[in-house]
C-alpha cells in the first residue's frame, strides 16, 4: 500500500508543478469556475437574505387575525365589533393597566420616491392602535420619539428611512390632503416593519375615510399554545368570519412566493453556466493530459501504475475548481453581503431586505464547483491512465 | 481548396474541443437569449405604451380609489379625446393561488380606448356593453381555463363581497379578446362596472384608475397639469402620468431587472471569452510548423490572419446560432406557464440581430491574440518549432 501511496503522491505533485506551464488555460477554468459560484451564490444569499428579513418579522406568541381567505393585509377587512370580540377572547396577554394587549391596524399603500432611481414606489402606512409597539417584541425607537395618539405625526422603520427619500427625522410628508411629521426612526429587529410607516390608527382612517373599519388585530397572547383556544374562539362565533394565526406564520408564507421565484433563477442559471464551465475545465484537463504524454508514458514505463495517473490528474482539476470556488465565494462575500434593496413583497409595497451569504450557502456554492472539477478532470483522468505506453513515448 | 475549407478542417481538426469550445459559447449564448427575452417582455408595457395615453390614479398611491365622477369631469376636459376606467377586482378562480388579473370597466369606453390593442369580434362587444352579467376573457386565459364563449364561470374576489355575503361572482364568458399586436398581453379579465358596482358591499361609486386618450401627443403635458390642478386640494388628489413614465415606475419597483440581467450575461461572457481565447491561444501555438509552412508557400500575412479570425468566427457562429435557437425553444416552452408573471416572453428580431453582433465581436476578439501571433511568427522559427 505504501508504495501505491508514494506513487501517488510523486505523480499528483509532478502534476500539479505543472500547471505554470498552462497557466493562462488553467485560469481561464479557475475564472469560469469562480464566476459561475458568483452568479449562484448572489441569488442565494438574494433568496436568503428576503427570507431572513420576513421570518424575523413577528413572533409565535403574537396572533394576528384577518378576514377569512385573506392572504395579504392590504385585502384584508376586520369591522369595529369584531375588534371588540376578538379583545374580549381568551389566551390574549393584558398589559400593566389589566388592558387586553391588541391592536387593530390599518395597512394602506401610500407613494413614495426610491432613493436610487428616483421612481415612485409603494409604501405601507399602518396605522396602529395606542399598544401596537407594545404587542410585539423588538420595536425600539432609535431616534425621535413615537408618535403622539391622534397627531398628524409619523415614526418609520430604519430601513424605510434609508432606502426612500423625504422621510428623514423631522421631515413633513405629505399624505392625501394633510401634512404628517416624522417624529421618529424605529427598529424591528431587522424584520419587516422596519421598510413601514407608522402612524396613530384614528387619525389614519379619519385621513383614509375608513372610520368604520381596520384590516388586521393583532393580540399577543400569554403563550404560543394560547394560539389553540383563540383560535376555537373565532371559530365558534359565526360573527368573527376571521382567519387567527400566529404573526411569525404570518410572514413566513409571504416569503415563499418570492424566494422560490429567486431559487428558480439562480439554480437554473449557475448549472447552465456551470456547463460551460465544465466545458472549459475538460478543455484545460485534456491539455493538461496531452502535455504529459511524454511524462506519463515514461512513469508507467518504469513501473508507475495507470491509477497514480488517473488520480494526480483528477487532484489537478478538482484544485483548479476549489480555488475558482473559494475565490468566487469570497468575492460574493466582499461585493454583495450587506447590499441592501428592496422589491416588491406580498401585500403589494416594497420590502427593504440586504443580501445575506450564510455558511451553508458557500457550501452550495463551492460543492457546484467541486462537481465541475469532478467531472472536469474524470474523463481526461481515464484518458491519463489509459494511454498506451508505446505511443506516448513516442511522443 | 478554399480558405473556407482551410478554417473549417483546421477547426475541426480536434474534434473534441472544438466541440467542447461550442458547447461552452452554445451555453452563453442561450443564457443570453433567455435573459434578453425576460427584460424585453418585463419592459414591454413600456415599449408598447401609447404615446397620446395617460393614466390618473390616486395621488396617495394607485391603490386608492378615486370617485366615479372624475370619470364624467375628465371625459369634458379640453385636449381629453376619450376616457375610460377600470378597477382592480383581485380575482381568482375556484383557488386564490389561481389567480386572475380581473378588472371591472365601462364597456363601451375601455373597448374604444384600447381599440389599438384588442381585437374584439363585433358581437361580442355588442354583447358586453349589453350584457350585465358579461365578461371578456383573454386568449391566454381562455387557452389556460379551456372556456369558450357561452359558459357561465364564477369569478371569486380577495377583496370585494356581494351585499348578500358571496365572495364570488358569476360571468357569462360572451368574448375572448386577442391581441392585435406581438407582446400584447391577454392575460386578464374584463366583466361590466356597473354590474360589479350595484352587487359590491362596499367602496360603491369608486373607481380604480382612468385611462384617457389625448387629442396628440404634444399635449400630453397640458392635459397631466390641467386634471391634477383641477382636483388638487380635494380629498382626492390625483397624479396623472404617461401610460409609459406609469408602466415603467411600476416595474421599476420589483428591482433592477436590467442590472441583474447585464451582471449574468456579463459574467457568462468573460468566461467563454477566457476559455474560447486561451484555447484558441493554444491551437495556433501548437500549429506554427504549419503556419510557418503555409507562410513560406508564400501565403501573404493577411490572408494568415484572416484564416485564424475566419477559425474563431466560424466558432461563434457555430455555437452562438445553436444558443440561440435553444434560447428561442426555452421561451416558448416557458411562455404558457409564466404568463401571469412575464406575459409576452419571446426571442424577438432585436435580440437576435443584438446576438449576431456579439458573436462577431466574441469571434473577434478571441481570434485577435492568436491571429497576431501567427502574422508575428518567424518562418524560421516556426519551422523549428515541434
Amino acid at each position: 500500500m505504501r508504495p501505491f501511496l508514494l506513487q501517488v503522491a510523486a505523480v499528483t505533485l509532478i502534476n500539479l508543478k505543472s500547471i505554470p506551464q498552462r497557466f493562462w488555460l488553467s485560469l481561464s477554468t479557475v475564472v469560469a469556475v469562480a464566476l459561475v459560484v458568483m452568479v449562484l451564490l448572489t441569488f442565494l444569499a438574494m433568496s436568503y437574505g428576503f427570507q431572513k428579513t420576513l421570518s424575523g418579522t413577528g413572533a409565535a406568541d403574537v396572533a394576528i387575525a384577518l378576514r377569512g381567505g385573506a392572504a395579504a393585509e392590504i385585502n384584508s377587512a376586520v369591522t369595529r365589533d369584531q375588534v371588540r370580540l376578538i379583545e374580549e377572547g381568551p389566551g390574549i396577554d393584558r398589559g400593566a393597566d389589566g388592558r387586553p394587549l391588541t391592536s387593530a391596524e390599518l395597512y394602506l399603500v401610500v407613494d413614495g420616491v426610491k432613493r436610487s432611481t428616483g421612481t415612485k414606489a409603494n409604501l405601507p402606512l399602518r396605522g396602529v392602535g395606542r399598544d401596537g409597539a407594545n404587542v410585539r417584541k423588538g420595536i425600539t425607537i432609535q431616534a425621535g420619539r413615537m408618535f403622539a395618539p391622534g397627531s398628524n405625526e409619523v415614526v418609520v422603520g430604519k430601513s424605510l428611512a434609508s432606502e426612500f427619500a423625504g422621510f428623514d427625522l423631522g421631515q413633513t410628508v405629505k399624505l392625501g390632503t394633510s401634512q404628517w411629521t416624522v417624529v421618529g426612526v424605529f427598529t424591528a429587529d431587522g424584520g419587516v416593519f422596519e421598510s413601514e410607516i407608522w402612524a396613530d390608527a384614528p387619525a389614519v382612517q379619519s385621513l383614509f375615510k375608513r372610520e368604520n373599519y381596520f384590516q388586521t388585530v393583532r393580540a399577543r397572547l400569554e403563550s404560543p399554545a394560547a394560539l389553540a383556544s383563540l383560535k376555537q374562539y373565532v371559530e365558534s362565533d359565526p360573527r368573527l368570519k376571521l382567519d387567527v394565526k400566529t404573526e411569525q406564520d404570518f410572514y413566513a408564507e409571504q416569503s415563499g412566493q418570492t424566494t422560490d421565484l429567486i431559487q428558480k433563477l439562480g439554480w437554473p442559471l449557475a448549472i447552465a453556466m456551470a456547463f460551460g464551465a465544465l466545458a472549459g475545465a475538460l478543455n484545460t484537463m485534456y491539455s493538461s493530459v496531452a502535455a504529459r504524454a511524454v511524462e506519463i508514458a515514461t512513469l508507467r514505463a518504469i513501473g508507475f501504475g495507470g491509477t497514480p495517473a488517473f488520480i494526480g490528474t483528477l487532484v489537478e482539476s478538482l484544485l483548479l475548481s476549489v480555488i475558482g470556488g473559494i475565490i468566487g465565494a469570497v468575492a460574493t462575500w466582499l461585493i454583495f453581503d450587506g447590499f441592501t434593496t428592496s422589491t416588491l413583497g406580498a401585500s403589494f409595497t416594497q420590502v427593504v431586505f440586504s443580501f445575506h451569504l450564510s455558511p451553508a450557502l458557500v457550501l452550495q456554492g463551492v460543492g457546484l464547483a467541486l462537481v465541475v472539477g469532478l467531472v472536469g478532470g474524470l474523463f481526461p483522468a481515464i484518458r491519463a491512465a489509459r494511454q498506451p505506453i508505446v505511443a506516448g513515448l513516442a511522443g | 481548396m478554399n480558405d473556407f475549407v482551410l478554417v473549417f478542417k483546421n477547426l475541426f481538426r480536434r474534434k473534441l474541443r472544438a466541440g467542447l469550445m461550442i458547447f461552452s459559447i452554445f451555453i452563453a449564448f442561450a443564457i443570453f437569449g433567455v435573459l434578453a427575452s425576460f427584460e424585453r417582455a418585463f419592459n414591454a408595457g413600456q415599449e408598447l405604451a401609447a404615446a397620446d395615453r395617460l393614466v390618473t390614479v390616486n395621488k396617495i398611491n394607485f391603490t386608492q380609489p378615486l370617485p366615479y365622477s372624475y370619470y364624467g369631469r375628465i371625459a369634458g376636459m379640453e385636449g381629453v379625446k376619450r376616457v375610460t376606467f377600470a378597477n382592480w377586482f383581485g380575482g381568482y378562480y375556484q383557488d386564490p393561488k389561481q389567480f386572475l388579473i380581473t378588472f371591472a370597466v365601462e364597456p363601451r369606453s375601455y373597448m374604444d380606448v384600447m381599440a389599438e390593442e384588442f381585437d374584439i369580434a363585433p358581437d361580442a362587444q355588442a354583447a358586453f356593453v349589453r350584457t350585465r352579467t358579461a365578461a371578456l376573457v383573454g386568449e391566454t386565459v381562455a387557452n389556460k381555463y379551456g372556456w369558450k364563449v357561452g359558459d357561465r364561470v364564477p369569478l371569486s374576489s380577495s377583496i370585494f363581497s356581494q351585499k348578500n355575503g358571496a365572495r364570488s361572482w358569476d360571468f357569462d364568458v360572451v368574448g375572448i379578446i386577442k391581441p392585435k399586436k406581438p407582446l400584447i398581453d391577454t392575460n386578464f379579465v374584463l366583466f361590466q362596472y356597473e354590474y360589479f358596482n350595484e352587487t359590491r358591499s362596499f367602496a360603491k361609486d369608486t373607481i380604480g384608475w382612468l385611462v384617457l386618450q389625448t387629442t396628440s401627443p404634444a399635449i400630453n403635458d397640458k392635459v397631466i397639469k390641467t386634471i391634477d390642478e383641477t382636483f388638487a386640494n380635494s380629498p382626492f388628489e390625483t397624479a396623472t402620468d404617461t401610460e409609459k413614465a406609469f408602466n415603467k415606475a411600476f416595474m421599476a419597483q420589483l428591482g433592477n431587472i436590467a442590472l441583474i440581467v447585464t451582471l449574468v450575461v456579463g459574467a457568462a461572457f468573460v468566461t467563454i471569452l477566457m476559455i474560447v481565447g486561451n484555447t484558441m491561444m493554444m491551437a495556433i501555438r501548437e500549429r506554427s510548423r504549419e503556419i510557418a509552412v503555409l507562410k513560406a508557400l508564400g501565403f501573404p500575412g493577411g490572408r494568415v490572419l484572416r484564416l485564424v479570425l475566419g477559425e474563431t468566427l466560424l466558432l461563434a457562429l457555430i455555437g452562438g446560432l445553436a444558443g440561440l435557437g435553444a434560447a428561442a425553444l426555452v421561451t416558448t416552452a416557458m411562455r404558457e406557464s409564466l404568463a401571469n408573471f412575464v406575459p409576452g416572453l419571446a426571442l424577438n428580431a432585436q435580440i437576435v440581430v443584438l446576438a449576431l453582433a456579439l458573436m462577431v465581436a466574441l469571434g473577434l476578439a478571441t481570434g485577435l491574440m492568436p491571429a497576431v501571433n501567427a502574422l508575428r511568427l518567424k518562418v524560421a522559427a516556426g519551422l523549428g518549432r515541434g
